[in-house]
């Protein structure tokens, strides 16, 4: 029996109108006003945002226009090709791992298969420099986002507690904290309070009542391999069919290949490719919202003889400073069944040991996150990761629902050694190939070190008998840093580029830090301020 | 070899009218009948079956068939890896190459091919590759042998932890749509999710 894929898909979707080709453009030969790529979290708040002020927006997404009913399922299997597969060289001491765990294909990006946390950065992951004199101060300061962040969880109806213990925002959250949680997060609640360590139940995109259409969460699980209820956010089904009912043309399966520009130098048109065909679509203004993999990778492929080290690249720092998340997963095994497979995955969390602390003998911090886990995922860290096969993993996941776990979000400091540039091997659009390399810092290790022990505290204060700790990463973030400087950074505090000012970067590749939690919220909060800004501008003239 | 499990009663497959059609399609798919090998090659095959049985710790020959058809399926389509070191070839020449190195080198250690060697020496030529250090031949220059074990157990082992029959012998309640989980706290189960014998029910 041959594996077949259920769905037909369109690839051109404006209001009424889906077709299987590009003959029947709505805005084809025209000139828009905003062309976005990527169609991810930052690309579904832009191009929702700019739409609905009433700019002509086309937005083109190299995956398809996923159906959650027909498309997503209840596997772990099948979710992988949900993600971003086509391969990306990773090189360095601790080469990053690529696909379902970082990258999303398909409208919607990462938000398909993200875990949902949504949290907000405190105020000193702004201002890293200054409160420990490492890495940069971003431009911005968590009072610029604070609206943004406000106007996000508003419109998504963010579930969460209604007061936090840690950060600026205390709570309350629009929607009525998820309850119950599930029993991996209770027993790592019980194992903080054992300790003394404040913990919460995680604010989370999942609905915990109705709201939109959208029905609330029925624990099913599968956060990770696309949600079918609807009950999880993603921009795939909230801001993206929003967008095209105020107008604007989402192009699928449609990969930008280089983006073109003038002899002033300014961004005309972006190149893409559907089907095996070229197509262009000429804009005012570009925003390149690609993952932090892939816009890098657009502007150095779309070098001339004018920009011969890529677009927006004066400061040599595009692809550079390239950040990661540490993410080692920790598990204890308990003599009660903990079931890591039941409800949303993470429920509970603790950032006690977010802020820098100088006894610790590393700077910065992280969040620890009770984190459920499937067999599939859990089989294949223990054995390519943790060295597990044969009889020793059978034997494991044999008692499989004995284990908890909690995974860390540690922050990693920016360095130029760790990067995205363009390798000599062509991919099957003729596009070179990413190559990345990346390694952890002296400071990164220390802190995992520190962590991975606290994780094993609060389990073993359970109950737990320490089992295993999986090297683990998460989230890509920060190759093209925003900045005052055009010689330290690559856009401006509105993701504009320093030197084309028709062209925006907007994704987590303009973080200038990476923080110690979740980055999705901040992702999409940046990104419906720089919508706000580009309306404004657009409003009073060309830019 | 042990099939010890904690939810003998259990068959996650009995749920089965529980779940959407496509979830259904999919995992039904997994039992066979398989089409033949559109990729590998005989050889390959036989190797690689010993190969799965070793690293999945597994001897029933219908849950290795599923295995098999996997990887062909994978090895078949154009769709990317991932990520890939810049040093290694593709996945289909990494383990094309890689099956012929682990034949050239279990016959400079033992004398005669992996086909025809004893389990243990299977199993210690598998063992050593994992820890690089499978007896020394030129084809280990460009096929990295930690790589290609790395590789092997990475898509053996998705397959093999996706298969029904295991998902009910490690007590995996599996999937939940439409129905979902209502009784997620500590010590409580959905009236149809996997118990031991004799267990609570709460």
């Amino acid at each position: 029996m041959e594996n077949k894929d259920p769905v037909q898909h369109n690839c051109d979707h404006y209001d009424g109108h889906r077709y299987k080709d590009m003959k029947h453009r709505k805005y084809g030969d025209k000139e828009v006003d905003v062309c976005i790529v990527g169609v991810g979290a930052s690309g579904g708040v832009l191009v929702y945002e700019l739409s609905k002020a009433g700019l002509d927006v086309v937005a083109i997404e190299a995956g398809p226009f996923w159906n959650p009913q027909s498309d997503f399922a209840s596997d772990e299997l099948h979710s992988y090709s949900l993600a971003w597969q086509d391969t990306r060289l990773s090189d360095g001491k601790d080469a990053i791992k690529f696909g379902h765990n970082n990258s999303g294909r398909g409208v919607g990006g990462g938000t398909v298969h993200f875990t949902a946390v949504f949290y907000r950065f405190h105020e000193n992951d702004f201002r890293v420099k200054s409160t420990d004199g490492v890495a940069e101060d971003w431009p911005i300061s968590y009072y610029d986002l604070e609206p943004y962040y406000q106007k996000i969880e508003n419109d998504i109806k963010v579930s969460g507690p209604k007061e936090l213990p840690w950060g600026t925002f205390r709570g309350p959250y629009p929607y009525p904290v998820r309850e119950p949680i599930s029993a991996n997060s209770q027993i790592f609640r019980e194992g903080c309070e054992i300790l003394g360590v404040r913990s919460s139940v995680v604010p989370l995109a999942i609905l915990s009542a109705p709201y939109d259409g959208r029905p609330p969460c029925t624990n099913r699980g599968f956060c990770n391999e696309g949600c079918m209820p609807n009950a999880k956010f993603t921009t795939l089904i909230q801001h993206v069919p929003k967008a095209i009912q105020h107008g604007a043309e989402i192009l699928t399966d449609s990969m930008v290949t280089r983006l073109l520009t003038d002899k002033n130098g300014k961004v005309t048109a972006v190149e893409f490719v559907h089907d095996g065909q070229l197509y262009r679509q000429k804009a005012k203004v570009v925003i390149v919202s690609a993952f932090s993999v892939e816009s890098p990778r657009l502007l150095l492929n779309s070098a001339t003889s004018q920009y011969p080290y890529g677009l927006a690249n004066r400061s040599g720092l595009v692809g550079k400073n390239l950040m990661v998340h540490s993410g080692h997963d920790v598990f204890a095994k308990f003599n009660e069944e903990i079931r890591l497979y039941k409800g949303t995955p993470v429920m509970a969390y603790t950032q006690e040991f977010y802020a820098s602390e100088p006894s610790r003998g590393f700077v910065r911090g992280y969040t620890l996150n009770a984190h459920g886990n499937r067999p599939v995922a859990l089989a294949k860290n223990l054995a390519v990761d943790g060295g597990y096969w044969g009889k020793g993993l059978r034997d494991v996941m044999l008692d499989f629902n004995f284990y908890a776990q909690v995974s860390l979000v540690g922050e990693v400091l920016p360095r130029e050694d760790n990067f995205i540039s363009l390798s000599n091997e062509k991919d099957e659009y003729g596009l070179p190939r990413p190559l990345i390399n990346f390694s952890y810092s002296e400071n990164d290790n220390k802190l995992i070190k520190d962590a991975v022990q606290k994780a094993n505290d609060i389990l073993s204060a359970r109950g737990g008998k320490p089992a295993f700790v999986i090297p683990d990463s998460g989230h890509v973030m920060g190759t093209c840093r925003m900045g005052l400087d055009p010689e330290k950074s690559v856009v401006n505090s509105f993701c504009q580029s320093h030197d084309i000012p028709n062209l925006f970067i907007c994704d987590s590749s303009v973080f200038v830090t990476s923080s110690g939690c979740n980055p999705t919220e901040t992702v999409m909060a940046i990104a419906a301020r720089t919508a706000d800004y580009l309306i404004d501008k657009m409003r009073q003239g060309p830019i | 070899m042990s099939h010890y499990s904690h939810y003998p009663d259990y068959d996650v497959l009995s749920l089965i009218n529980e779940w959407d059609d496509h979830t259904k399609e999919i995992v039904l798919k997994r039992l066979g009948p398989f089409p033949e090998p559109q990729f590998l090659e005989e050889k390959e095959v036989k190797m690689l079956r010993l190969i799965a049985k070793h690293l999945c710790y597994e001897n029933r020959d219908d849950i290795i068939d599923w295995i098999i058809y996997f990887l062909d399926q994978r090895l078949k389509s154009n769709i990317g890896e991932h990520q890939r070191k810049s040093s290694l070839p593709q996945e289909k020449i990494l383990i094309r190459e890689g099956l012929k190195a682990t034949d050239e080198a279990t016959a400079q250690k033992y004398g005669k091919n992996f086909i025809s060697a004893e389990i243990k020496e299977q199993f210690e030529i598998l063992s050593s590759m994992q820890q690089g250090k499978a007896p020394m031949i030129p084809r280990w220059d460009s096929i990295l042998q930690k790589e290609l074990f790395d590789k092997l157990l990475d898509i053996m082992i998705s397959a093999y932890y996706s298969h029904p029959t295991i998902w009910s012998e490690i007590g995996y309640g599996g999937p939940a749509y439409p129905r979902g989980y209502y009784r997620i706290e500590l010590g409580w189960t959905d009236p149809w999710e996997p118990r031991r014998p004799g267990a609570d029910k709460k």
